[in-house]
């Protein structure tokens, strides 16, 4: 559905969005996960035709964007990140406005309006100005314009920015909903959203993509490790006996706390040693006073993907221009000089 | 062609409904007013001459400020990224803000109809062909600056900067006729040729000369083509 190969953009100094690929097949929620500047709208701007990409394809429906962008539009559902809305104009002439500029007939229009009303809560505001509406109908006229016209392609850059937590769970649903039938490209910078909603995850940090994998996959993969916290009454516990048996166990954390003791185990997710560890502690006579098991959470796995590649960018990208400098200046040099008025 | 008259359409209506369009055409009026009875009763002639030189000069003022806001406005209000990912190609945007100010052009110049009533009660035999010819060239005069109102606004993000540059554009055309003095006698043609004055007295004279329309539409046409070349410049927008 749609197919991105070594897409780069480059404005002037500054390379958002660094050779990245994937391929999203039809009926698919994705996530698109970033800090803030880490490229996300640069790409979805690309992938809508808003922006030129400096290097690199792009198709959608097995076709290049290049070949019929009007086309295309009329597949795509896009909802940028600054909601662009008509302050001066109602709910209903805005989506009126859109409908035209779609080339909706007057049928579909009011179907669709109906559909879209039920959905996105706007039956109570359509006959306002959109200026008098609070930041969530807002965001959900917007969401509105960006599904008027029932595409197969939905682009939606931080759709739930300023929302409050019911509405933030609304949208969700939505979302889910018409990603069965639809392919959903969303970006976010809130890892729940992404959680929630999304069946794949790709995060990127620095314009570069670092992870593209299912949602379940991704926790699996990087989470590696569960960390066991026990706290336990005991004169001098020595778990060495323990962790011979168990050699993939490490211990942490090891400290007499007001006349017990905390401990901290980590060891692979896959391995269920709660159950065993306490038959091992009882049956040394000692007393559990509390035991608790700590998954990473995607929000841990985002802090430490975003964090550590930093670092190892820094040292890839020092070894990189050494190694290959002179071809690299020379292939880039004339791509640049064309981009070089920047809005 | 119908992407332009939806997008002129959507245009019309908003600066309709906004104030500060009526704040601009209450001051074109009154300037307009103030010069026609001041001049009028000064020549005492049953003639719109000097209410069209009048025109010509507010114009420098009127259209930079109706148009700077087309294109500007929905740059910064990041509404422009809804309309360049819609549908519609780049070149029905620009025609169809232009549509919508020229619109805005002629509902204007309707209400200087009443001096013309004025002169048709107090004067005798007016000449009303040339009257009409007059009208119509500061139709397409102010369709020319209204061409070059919706390039400055293509340019940039800033309305006030918009307006500056309309106006420094606008001032061109219009100031050249006072300049031919100083132009030698080789260059003098060129320049009268690119002097909007010398045109726009062509209809005020009575005459509808194709030399002048072809003149007026491709400066409209360049200025257009301008305006959707500096947007798919500044947001690098694909072919479309």
């Amino acid at each position: 559905m749609i197919e991105v190969n070594h897409l780069t953009k480059r404005f002037d100094v500054i390379t958002a969005v660094d050779d990245i690929s994937f391929y999203i097949p039809a009926g698919e929620i994705v996530g698109f996960l970033g800090p803030n500047g880490a490229g996300k709208t640069t790409t979805l701007r690309m992938l809508v035709g808003y922006l030129q990409p400096s290097f690199g394809t792009i198709r959608i429906s097995e076709q290049d964007i290049n070949t019929d962008p009007i086309g295309l539009a009329r597949q795509i559902g896009y909802l940028p990140e600054q909601n662009p809305l008509y302050d001066d104009m109602t709910v209903y002439d805005y989506l009126q406005f859109i409908a035209e500029l779609r080339h909706m007939d007057e049928q579909t229009f009011t179907e669709r309006l109906e559909f879209v009303l039920d959905k996105c809560g706007l039956r109570d505001v359509i006959g306002q100005p959109i200026q008098t509406l609070s930041k969530g109908y807002k965001q959900r006229t917007g969401l509105a314009q960006a599904i008027l016209h029932d595409p197969q392609v939905l682009i939606l850059d931080e759709p739930t920015s300023g929302l409050d937590p019911n509405q933030i769970l609304e949208i969700r649903e939505l979302i889910k909903e018409l990603g069965k039938a639809k392919t959903v490209i969303l970006s976010s910078h809130i890892m729940q959203e992404v959680q929630a909603v999304c069946d794949r995850i790709i995060i990127i940090n620095k314009g570069k993509i670092i992870a593209d994998e299912p949602k379940e996959e991704l926790g699996k993969n990087l989470s590696g490790s569960v960390s066991l916290t026990i706290e336990l009454e005991a004169e001098n516990p020595d778990f060495s006996a323990w962790l011979e048996l168990h050699p993939e166990v490490e211990l942490k954390e090891c400290v007499p706390k007001e006349g017990h003791w905390k401990m901290e185990f980590s060891y692979p997710a896959e391995l269920d040693l709660q159950r065993d560890l306490a038959q091992f502690i009882a049956s040394q006579k000692w007393l559990i006073l509390s035991m608790y098991k700590q998954q990473h959470s995607l929000e841990e796995i985002f802090h430490l993907l975003t964090t550590e590649s930093d670092t190892d960018e820094l040292d890839k990208s020092e070894t990189e221009e050494a190694d290959n400098s002179p071809t690299a200046t020379q292939v880039e040099e004339p791509e640049e000089k064309e981009e070089d008025d920047n809005a | 062609m119908r992407d332009a008259l939806i997008i002129a359409r959507k245009e019309l209506k908003s600066y309709l409904s906004s104030v500060s369009t009526y704040i601009v055409f209450v001051i074109f009026l009154m300037l307009s007013g103030w010069f026609f009875s001041n001049l009028m009763f000064k020549s005492g002639k049953a003639e719109l001459r000097q209410l069209f030189d009048v025109l010509h000069l507010v114009y420098l003022f009127f259209i930079p400020a109706l148009t700077m806001g087309m294109i500007a406005k929905e740059k910064a209000d990041q509404t422009f990224e809804l309309l360049a990912t819609m549908p519609i190609k780049l070149k029905s945007i620009v025609w169809g803000k232009w549509l919508a100010a020229v619109e805005l052009l002629v509902i204007i110049l309707m209400f200087t109809l009443v001096h013309l009533l004025t002169i048709m009660i107090f004067g005798e035999n007016l000449d009303y062909g040339s009257i009409f010819c007059g009208y119509l060239g500061l139709v397409f005069v102010g369709a020319v600056y209204c061409a070059i109102g919706i390039f400055a606004s293509a340019l940039q993000s800033n309305q006030i900067l918009a307006f500056i540059i309309a106006l420094v554009i606008c001032l061109f055309f219009y100031a050249i006729q006072f300049l031919m003095p100083l132009f030698p006698n080789a260059l003098a043609n060129v320049f009268q040729y690119l002097s909007m004055d010398y045109h726009l007295e062509n209809f005020l004279k009575g005459i509808i000369d194709t030399r002048d329309i072809i003149y007026m539409g491709s400066l409209v046409i360049g200025f257009m083509l301008l305006a959707e070349f500096s947007l798919r410049m500044n947001n690098r927008l694909q072919e479309r």
